[in-house]
């Protein structure tokens, strides 16, 4: 019952993470505030009242539309711009209506309404044609930050949008490929240490827990892949995370291409085992060590928090660790069902000899 | 023998044996050689920087794998038999390293004194041709401390160039990436202490090669 309880729990751990990941609504956010004069000076009116139109995505402005409320902020700099306009629930208008005199150039824009809460779009205005001195203080509004009213969602993040998603995908593949690394690592030491003769016992296990890794890593790369496409703009960029990456699925490669070119199995285990190790150590110095030297775009690593601020939202939270549990389950499982499988092999090979 | 003298031995054994047999020399000499006027060809006199970076790492890594992936007398099973006995692994590991740094530091000496022949010397003025070449030296120490490794492996496989190849080429792309960084650098202008690091990383990475080889080897070398 032990046995198969922690499958049904990994499998129900899935489960839970593919309904959430595909139904739980993105957050709202903004998309973009921008300058709608060119239309309003072909229709040859003198008086320059600048109109921007302020774009959201997912957001509920036509539920208590009078409540919307607009700000520019940087540093401790803070003004409202006065809503003109509410057009529907992503779509509102709003005046410039500034002084003279500005302190700075470029301002977050962000807003307060009762059921999105309070939401930022950074470096979203700049302004032209104003006096900037920094000395200029702005009349201080009343302000305060407010949670969104809205049932469970996942954060807005900008360019990321729903894809936000892929959280639970792809980096779970690596956290399974590691564990499974690991396995193969331990084996592949055990293999060499044992003092009873050359038993390949496990070698199986090294081999069994690269071949699911391989596996995992390969679709790592592809759930990687496309989210680069989508956020960076291209299938791959020349970075040290991604040349890593690419690196480990290909020494891992090596390694089962070494297994296959040996034919006496004693030999095999051994020399594979050697491998094994040395590759493992140069691969965890160059995921762990050699991404920190360099700048990177990759979320968590060279200059680039990134994960922390996202990833610590308690509603993704909620789906990551269960995510990442519920992977490692499987690809323990797998790695399992593909010793056994081998294991079998090898005993009708036997049988077939005899 | 003191272990000293046993590696000392060692080490001349195989650069005697080297020598004895020219063609094989001759061989890595005419490869190098062919391949950096391959690029020569495809580019002329002018390539741009980026262009003569890429194609100078591209040719003296091939050749280097070129240089080490020829068999060897050692891996003779009769021979191995004999110097299990005779020598420990690890006397041999270092004797064969220490070969493979001389090798590869004189196929990399040459193949890099052809590229500059060939295609120009005009992104490197003055001190910079020689910053590049202890760049050039490091990453062949660096290859020499991997590839004595993976050719002892690949050879008690069995296995002919691809799996040298197959095992090596994913382990030294990380070399390569600091190698090319390094040279586009320098190349960019950065000042040689600015850019020095990679020289630090290269040594530190081959010293890192060498130490898992020395741990491992002896699993390998045994029957």
């Amino acid at each position: 019952m032990i046995q198969r309880s922690w499958k049904i729990g990994g499998i129900a751990l899935l489960a839970y993470v593919f309904w959430t990941t595909f139904t739980v609504p993105l957050g709202p956010g903004l998309l973009e505030f921008r300058d709608r004069n060119e239309a309003a000076s072909t229709d040859g009116i003198t008086k320059r009242i600048e109109t921007y139109e302020l774009i959201g995505l997912g957001t509920h402005w036509t539920v208590q539309p009078e409540e919307l409320r607009l700000f520019i902020r940087k540093g401790d700099q803070i003004t409202p711009l006065p809503v003109m306009d509410v057009i529907d629930d992503t779509h509102a208008h709003a005046a410039l209506l500034l002084p003279d005199t500005l302190p700075f150039k470029a301002w977050d824009v962000l807003i307060n309404h009762p059921i999105d809460g309070t939401l930022f779009l950074q470096n979203g205005l700049f302004v032209d044609g104003f006096v900037v001195d920094e000395s200029a203080q702005l009349p201080r509004p009343q302000f305060e930050e407010r949670g969104a009213d809205l049932p469970h969602h996942f954060p807005f993040q900008p360019r990321i949008f729903e894809t936000i998603r892929n959280l639970m995908l792809h980096v779970p593949m690596w956290f399974t490929m590691f564990l499974l690394m690991g396995i193969a690592f331990i084996a592949s030491i055990r293999q060499l240490s044992q003092s009873s003769g050359d038993s390949s016992l496990f070698d199986l296990r090294a081999e069994a827990s690269v071949q699911v890794g391989i596996v995992f890593g390969v679709l790592g790369l592809l759930t990687g892949s496309l989210w680069a496409r989508y956020t960076w703009g291209a299938w791959w960029v020349d970075d040290p995370q991604l040349n890593g990456a690419l690196v480990t699925v290909l020494v891992y490669a090596g390694y089962l291409i070494l297994r296959g070119s040996v034919e006496d199995e004693r030999l095999k285990a051994r020399l594979a085992a050697v491998y094994n190790l040395f590759a493992f150590v140069i691969l965890m110095i160059l995921l762990m060590v050699l991404p920190r030297f360099t700048e990177s775009l990759h979320p968590g690593k060279g200059g680039n928090p990134g994960f922390n601020s996202y990833d610590l939202d308690s509603s993704l939270r909620a789906v990551f660790y269960p995510a990442v549990l519920g992977w490692m389950l499987l690809g323990t499982w797998m790695y399992r069902i593909r010793l056994q499988a081998t294991r079998l092999n090898q005993k009708l090979h036997l049988l077939i000899d005899e | 023998m003191s272990a000293l003298s046993k590696i000392r031995f060692l080490l001349q054994h195989a650069i005697r044996v080297e020598l004895r047999n020219r063609h094989g020399i001759a061989g890595l000499l005419v490869f190098a050689v062919a391949a950096v006027y391959t690029c020569y060809q495809a580019t002329g006199t002018h390539a741009e920087q980026e262009s003569w970076n890429a194609l100078a790492w591209v040719v003296l890594l091939f050749a280097g794998f070129n240089a080490v992936s020829k068999p060897w007398a050692d891996d003779d099973e009769g021979v191995r038999a004999f110097l299990i006995h005779a020598v420990q692994p690890q006397h041999w590991l270092i004797a064969r390293t220490l070969y493979y740094m001389v090798l590869l530091g004189a196929v990399n000496t040459v193949t890099f004194a052809a590229f500059l022949l060939f295609l120009g010397m005009d992104h490197l003025n003055g001190w910079m041709a020689y910053h590049y070449f202890a760049g050039v030296m490091l990453t062949s120490t660096a290859l020499a401390s991997l590839l004595a490794m993976i050719q002892a492996l690949a050879s008690r496989a069995g296995g002919g160039f691809s799996l040298i190849a197959v095992l090596g080429l994913p382990l030294i792309i990380p070399v390569i990436l600091v190698s090319t960084r390094y040279g586009s650098d320098l190349m960019r202008g950065i000042a040689f202490g600015d850019t020095a690091h990679h020289l630090l990383f290269l040594a530190t990475l081959s010293a890192g090669f060498f130490a898992l080889g020395y741990i491992l080897f002896p699993y390998l070398w045994r029957d």
